[in-house]
């Protein structure tokens, strides 16, 4: 056969190197149907859910009795399930029905019901519901802050650099694990340093970001990671109980904590039950509720991969996200994971978040090329930044995000490095070098950094983890070293932890340390003319793109 | 037509495999899984020398290479070489209890006599352990397989063999390609899921001496 030069060039487009599979629902690879997902269904005696979509109670796993116990409100139950799935996917598009009235609804159906509302809905309908279902009335965003060096000098310009730009919330993780506590002290003064009030988290394993939470390096937490079957909580030594108990250890400390979980985890791990990704998610998110948590991040997370290559599998990933947020949860919609080498492909994931609006559109954007963001890669990277905020001024949107200036990228970045060479250099840690500091205030990523000694660093870490250095020696540390602003930024952060209004749904806080949350800040969208719109000083920052036009130049 | 045992094996294998994919009406039939029955179990070590490299229960049997190719005895070979170079001693064993990879690792370091050990997971993801750590800790992780190379194999038993030896260790230099997931997630799907049908929770790990 002679090949046809059309098909070729189609051949060598960047979107057929992805991967894509059939369905197979045996293995779990099915978006949001599978022919094993159950019926919905409830039975309850003398207060007690005896029956959950058609499993009895004594046939239940760990995961259905944790959601009968704990995750359906017994007193709606029975009214809710009498509702038609169809009728609740009407009312959640429909302008007229609030969202207080569908938190309702829903806070007594079963997972299988809610499969099937969600299956009732095309994804601009998702959409139009997320856009009132979504706790807090502004939209934020979240930012990844990494270097493949662990370079905490380069994390802290990072941190500062993103704060600028908007970002409310900043997560690192290690290239090498045992960083973590140099990770989360760069990220917490770099953060300061650059905007007030941002929030700071290290992802680590669950043992240690407990303990750099309780420490005050870190001020909120989001990996505690649950799962739809049972075999992969054992796989992992948990339960769902242990995860609630958790919960309950950073909420005992006053910090703000979400869960994690995404469609494709139960497949990339081998147990997936048969089930829809869909409905195992579902079951992830009534253990979150369930648990106490405030909220989420999901929506595949990293295990993109999996969905994206399945039919209706982005589809899924919305429906997902409002899922979570039908449950009165907090929910961080991923867009945090490179799953596409097509940027069309991997634009139009993001739109669905985007233009709705979520609590944090990313769980996060790369605030580094994507070379050195240690989650492997996030969907968007620093080199988008100004595609992303022209997207938001094309169609005034706010994505969280906003257009910067080269002097203030620099004055922010060079500051948070000097202030984590400061702390580095009172707490008797690994040197900073001047030349390092210079390095990364203008660098773009860790290719135009100075080398660090990895051995030392580590040694230093576990030397400044047997001392017991907590945040207070931070705030000393740069308080006596002449930063005493970002000293005052830090101990404002910590005192959050002692009001604990921050733990409240989808809480951010503004440059004034004021909480923003679903609860004094809910969502009243109810169609146009209601709702977040963009206006006032907010449009005009969107607006202010650089690389305009200025007509007196000609 | 010369019918010998070898043939009638590979007819039955085929009637076989038909029969089971009937049945389920699945076309994608099941892999026999193998029966680990009668292998001596792997022994606690005490020779301080020593560095256990834990391999999937897959391992050169259902699965023979990683997922960017590399022949898996080609990579047992080199962490073995890393370790020797060392001055440490390599011991193979084969996790059947868990195929994931830290749990494999920490399995591993726990039999080994230094307390160190490797984690390998047979579609090439590793990570180095020791045996006081948290399950989900670790010493160094490699987890993008798709970027290994036989030289970072033999690195990682290089540093394995370090930390047994109580050295200051330098980990190696992350490696990252952000379009690993796009291009190889559902092939490390579809290698994890082959590897988990594998594990048998009554034969924890079992000494494995096929390289």
């Amino acid at each position: 056969m002679s090949r046809s030069k059309r098909i070729d060039v189609l051949n060598a487009r960047p979107v057929n190197q992805d991967g894509f599979i059939d369905e197979w629902p045996e293995k779990g690879f099915i978006a949001m149907k599978s022919p094993y997902d159950p019926k919905p269904s409830i039975t309850i005696r003398d207060g007690v859910i005896v029956e959950l979509d058609g499993k009895k109670r004594e046939d239940f796993d760990f995961i259905d009795q944790f959601i009968a116990d704990y995750a359906i409100r017994i007193d709606r139950a029975e009214a809710s399930m009498e509702i038609s799935s169809l009728e609740i996917a009407r009312m959640l598009v429909d302008i007229r029905v609030s969202r207080k009235e569908i938190l309702k609804v829903v806070s007594g159906i079963t997972p299988a019901k809610m499969v099937e509302v969600i299956n009732e809905l095309n994804v601009v309908e998702m959409m139009m519901a997320m856009q009132k279902m979504r706790a807090r009335k502004t939209p934020a965003n979240q930012a990844h802050i990494t270097n493949l060096k662990d370079d905490p000098a380069q994390i802290a310009a990072d941190a500062a650099e993103g704060a600028l730009r908007g970002f409310r919330e900043e997560e690192t993780t290690m290239s090498t694990a045992r960083y973590a506590p140099f990770n989360a002290i760069a990220l917490l003064i770099g953060a300061q340093a650059g905007r007030r009030g941002v929030l700071t988290q290290c992802s680590s394993e669950e043992a240690t970001e407990l303990e750099l939470g309780i420490r005050g390096f870190t001020t909120y937490a989001e990996t505690i990671s649950v799962y739809g079957t049972e075999q992969v909580f054992v796989d992992g030594d948990d339960t769902p109980y242990s995860k609630a108990f958790l919960n309950a250890a950073y909420a005992s400390r006053g910090l703000k904590t979400r869960f994690t979980s995404g469609a494709g985890s139960e497949v990339l791990m081998g147990n997936a039950e048969q089930k829809s990704m869909l409905y195992l998610e579902c079951r992830c998110l009534y253990v979150t509720k369930g648990g106490g948590s405030q909220g989420i991040q999901n929506g595949s997370v990293s295990c993109i991969g999996i969905p994206a290559s399945v039919p209706s599998g982005i589809r899924e990933v919305l429906g997902e996200n409002l899922v979570a947020a039908m449950l009165g949860l907090e929910c961080a919609s991923s867009n945090d994971q490179s799953f596409s080498h097509s940027d069309m492909r991997r634009t139009a994931r993001t739109m669905l978040q985007f233009m709705p609006g979520t609590d944090f559109i990313f769980s996060g954007y790369a605030g580094e090329p994507n070379y050195d963001n240690m989650f492997a890669g996030s969907n968007f990277d620093a080199e988008d930044f100004d595609d992303y905020n022209v997207l938001q001024r094309d169609m005034q949107v706010d994505g969280g995000l906003r257009p910067v200036t080269e002097e203030d990228v620099i004055a922010v970045r060079n500051k948070a490095a000097r202030a984590v060479q400061a702390v580095f250099r009172y707490l008797g840690l690994t040197e900073i070098t001047d030349e390092q500091v210079e390095a990364v205030t203008y660098a773009h990523g860790s290719k135009d950094t100075l080398p660090r000694d990895a051995a030392a660093d580590l040694i230093a870490v576990e030397e400044m983890m047997n001392r017991g250095v907590t945040g207070i020696d931070i705030v000393k540390a740069l308080d006596e070293s002449g930063f005493s602003d970002v000293a005052e930024s830090i101990l404002s952060m910590l005192k959050q932890r002692v009001v604990g209004d921050y733990m409240q749904t989808s809480a951010i806080l503004d440059t004034d340390f004021h909480v923003m949350s679903g609860v004094n800040l809910p969502n009243d969208y109810m169609g146009p003319g209601t709702g977040y719109r963009v206006s006032g000083e907010r449009w005009e920052e969107i607006k202010a793109i650089p690389h305009r036009i200025d007509p007196n130049q000609f | 037509m010369e019918i010998n045992e070898q043939l009638i094996k590979q007819i039955t294998e085929i009637v076989v495999k038909q029969i089971n994919g009937q049945e389920s009406g699945n076309p994608h039939p099941q892999n026999p899984k193998t029966s680990y029955e009668g292998y001596p179990q792997a022994h606690k070590g005490t020779d301080p020398k020593e560095v256990v490299i834990g391999v999937g229960p897959a391992f050169q049997r259902e699965i023979k290479h990683t997922i960017n190719g590399l022949d898996l005895k080609d990579v047992l070979k080199n962490i073995e070489a890393g370790i020797e170079e060392e001055g440490m001693v390599p011991r193979v064993v084969k996790i059947l209890k868990t195929s994931d990879v830290c749990f494999m690792g920490l399995e591993a370091a726990k039999l080994s006599g230094s307390g160190v050990g490797i984690g390998l997971q047979s579609k090439g993801t590793a990570v180095i352990h020791q045996k006081d750590l948290y399950p989900l800790s670790n010493l160094e992780l490699f987890p993008q397989a798709p970027l290994m190379t036989l030289e970072s194999y033999r690195k990682i038993g290089a540093n394995a063999a370090k930390y047994g030896k109580g050295e200051k260790v330098t980990p190696m230099e992350g490696r990252n390609d952000p379009m690993v997931r796009a291009s190889y997630q559902v092939k490390a799907a579809l290698m994890h899921i082959k590897e988990t049908e594998q594990v048998d929770k009554n034969i924890p790990y079992i000494e494995w001496a096929e390289v």
